[in-house]
């Protein structure tokens, strides 16, 4: 197991190196100077080419490329991604502020959808056809072709302005958790649904489970104890894809709830061209979504030894 | 003479000769609802100034009217005719659809089909490459591109466009390997047909069953995406009667006119569910292994 995890561990390196040079080429080599940017932005858009020549120099844009991106990269590694133009405080200090807050959505986001995915998936498989098949049927189709920003505006409607159950806005207590998390977790729910469904059925018609059949198990014995523990395996592996998609989710949900976060800060770091922050942003997201990934190969090969040894 | 046309039955001349495939395709329920759903907005998009009750960028009544027989869907927090607004929008979404994948598959398709086709080092670049891109969240991808050439309507095309590129490399690089070891490819190459004759002409016009599915469904998830970017404010600007930008729009007056941000969410409901129920039955029709179940 420690040999699988090392092995795991050392393939990250590759894969980050990789996705730092393609977040640095997109920022540096695609049309757009970052400087221009900033001043036209920032700055109100009336600055001179002297002005323009400063702030590169400041910025080390004049630099060779190799220069700049190694810069880039010894700063990241030690969690330095530089000054937010717009707050003129470090990246990492509002990446910090805002980190808790997109975890805690993201991480209650994928537990709805496991709360309301794997039992609906199980009924929907026990009962092929019947009307809760149909149900989880439609969910995933739903969810697969919902925009969550769509969702999040009806749950406000509904659930804040009609019940007064939950505030519509902010971030901070448990209550202002349950909407945006609901919404993702709902979108992700369906196919959550399908997945243990599947895998369900599948189960279900291993020898192990005739076997305990056959030896007097009762079905909800052979249901939740036999069959949910080896059906649950595949969709593990789905939880890293899942979360990602909670990630991406954050973005538009953090907008449409008004919560402090990190997919907020990107957002409105791209609105404001605040590019080292936007960089900073990126790459703290992929590299926490990799995290999450690689977390989710471990308990793999944990919940299943076949993975481990075939390496 | 006469027994010639005495064999061919009298029904088959009612059914035109179709690839199997289309005939399969048109028997699936879900497909046919999802085509007839595509069709009647792609009607809706041509024909958009001839349906629309009023110009969709125009103050035509009092704002924040709420549904009436005259107004179906009320008007905006400037008095727009929001059922004109959403006509108009399926012109955005639909071209946004088709564009992006487009911008995304060509060269999506080209790299898979050059790593499949050379192996070797090509492979081992554009393969790292490819799953670098995929470890990284789509939506990531399209906001960097979006970071460097600004919010617009055009760059949220090439940013989805550019997010999509990986999974198309990926799904040909496989099938064109697939279809590589054929006993038919090396017997192009016995009778002399070069390198790219036989990529385009033998390998890519066998593995393009799987690409067009891909390519349905990526439509639906680009609409998606597209709509999602708009609404940050990061895609399409005003007045544009987009259908992201419409509900951001109507999220300021959420409280007072629900209308405004609940009926184009409803729209782009029913086009991506139209484009995944077309991907699934265009799997289900074109892929020879799931024609039994």
């Amino acid at each position: 197991m420690t040999r699988y995890l090392v092995h795991r561990l050392l393939q990250l390196v590759p894969v980050l190196l990789l996705i730092s040079v393609i977040i640095f080429v997109m920022m540096h080599v695609l049309p757009g100077d970052p400087a221009q940017l900033i001043l036209s932005g920032a700055e109100g858009g009336a600055a001179g080419p002297e002005r323009l020549a400063e702030l590169r120099a400041e910025m080390g844009l004049d630099d060779p490329l190799p220069v700049q991106y190694f810069r880039f990269l010894s700063g990241a590694l030690v969690g330095d991604f530089g000054e937010s133009i717009r707050f003129r405080v470090p990246v990492s200090d509002l990446l910090m502020d805002r980190f808790a807050s997109t975890m805690t959505l993201a991480v209650a986001g994928l537990c709805w959808s496991m709360l309301i995915g794997v039992p609906l998936g199980m009924a929907a498989a026990v009962r092929q056809n019947g009307w809760i098949d149909a149900v989880a049927m439609t969910m995933s189709y739903l969810g697969a072709a919902m925009p969550v920003y769509w969702l999040g505006l009806l749950f406000i409607l509904f659930f804040s302005f009609d019940l007064g159950w939950f505030p519509p806005a902010g971030g901070g207590s448990i209550r202002h958790l349950v909407l945006p998390s609901l919404t993702l977790g709902l979108i992700s729910a369906g196919i959550v649904a399908r997945l243990v469904r599947s895998s369900m059925i599948e189960t279900l018609q291993e020898d192990y489970i005739r076997t305990g059949r056959a030896k007097g198990l009762g079905e909800a014995a052979l249901l939740w104890r036999h069959g949910l523990k080896n059906a649950l395996i595949p969709v593990v592996t789905m939880l890293g894809l899942q979360f990602g998609g909670m990630l991406a989710g954050a973005v538009v949900t953090e907008t449409v709830f008004s919560r402090p976060g990190i997919g907020r800060l990107v957002v409105d770091a791209i609105l404001s061209k605040d590019y080292p922050l936007v960089q900073g942003c990126v790459l703290f997201l992929a590299f926490i979504y990799l995290c999450v990934n690689l977390f989710v190969d471990v308990l793999y090969a944990w919940l299943d030894p076949r993975i481990r040894y075939e390496k | 003479m006469k027994s010639e046309v005495a064999v061919a039955p009298a029904d088959t001349a009612a059914i035109p000769r179709q690839p199997g495939w289309i005939r399969r395709l048109l028997r699936n329920k879900g497909a046919l609802v999802g085509l007839a759903i595509l069709f009647g907005w792609i009607f809706v998009a041509i024909f958009a100034p001839m349906i629309a009750p009023y110009d969709p960028t125009l103050t035509v009544a009092r704002a924040r009217q709420a549904p009436s027989a005259e107004f179906w869907f009320g008007t905006d927090q400037l008095g727009r005719d929001l059922v004109s607004r959403v006509l108009y929008g399926s012109r955005i979404s639909l071209s946004l659809g088709l564009i992006s994948v487009t911008l995304g598959a060509i060269p999506g398709i080209t790299l898979g089909l050059l790593a499949g086709f050379y192996g070797g080092w090509v492979d081992t670049v554009i393969s790292r490459f490819v799953d670098a891109l995929l470890a990284f969240p789509s939506i990531l991808l399209a906001l960097l591109v979006i970071a460097t050439l600004g919010p617009s309507l055009q760059n949220v095309m090439v940013a989805v466009g550019v997010a999509t590129v990986p999974e198309f490399a990926r799904l040909t690089r496989g099938s064109v390997l697939a279809i590589k070891a054929l006993p038919y490819v090396d017997a192009a190459r016995v009778v002399g047909a070069k390198g790219l004759r036989i990529m385009v002409l033998h390998i890519l016009r066998n593995a393009n069953a799987p690409i067009v599915v891909l390519a349905t469904l990526q439509v639906g998830a680009a609409i998606l995406i597209g709509a999602g970017l708009s609404f940050l404010g990061l895609g399409a600007q005003p007045p544009t009667p987009e259908w992201g930008l419409i509900s951001a729009e109507g999220r300021q007056v959420l409280r007072k006119a629900w209308w405004i941000s609940t009926f184009p969410g409803l729209a782009i409901l029913s086009v991506v569910i139209a484009c995944n129920l077309v991907g699934d039955g265009l799997r289900s029709a074109l892929d020879p292994k799931m024609r039994n179940s």
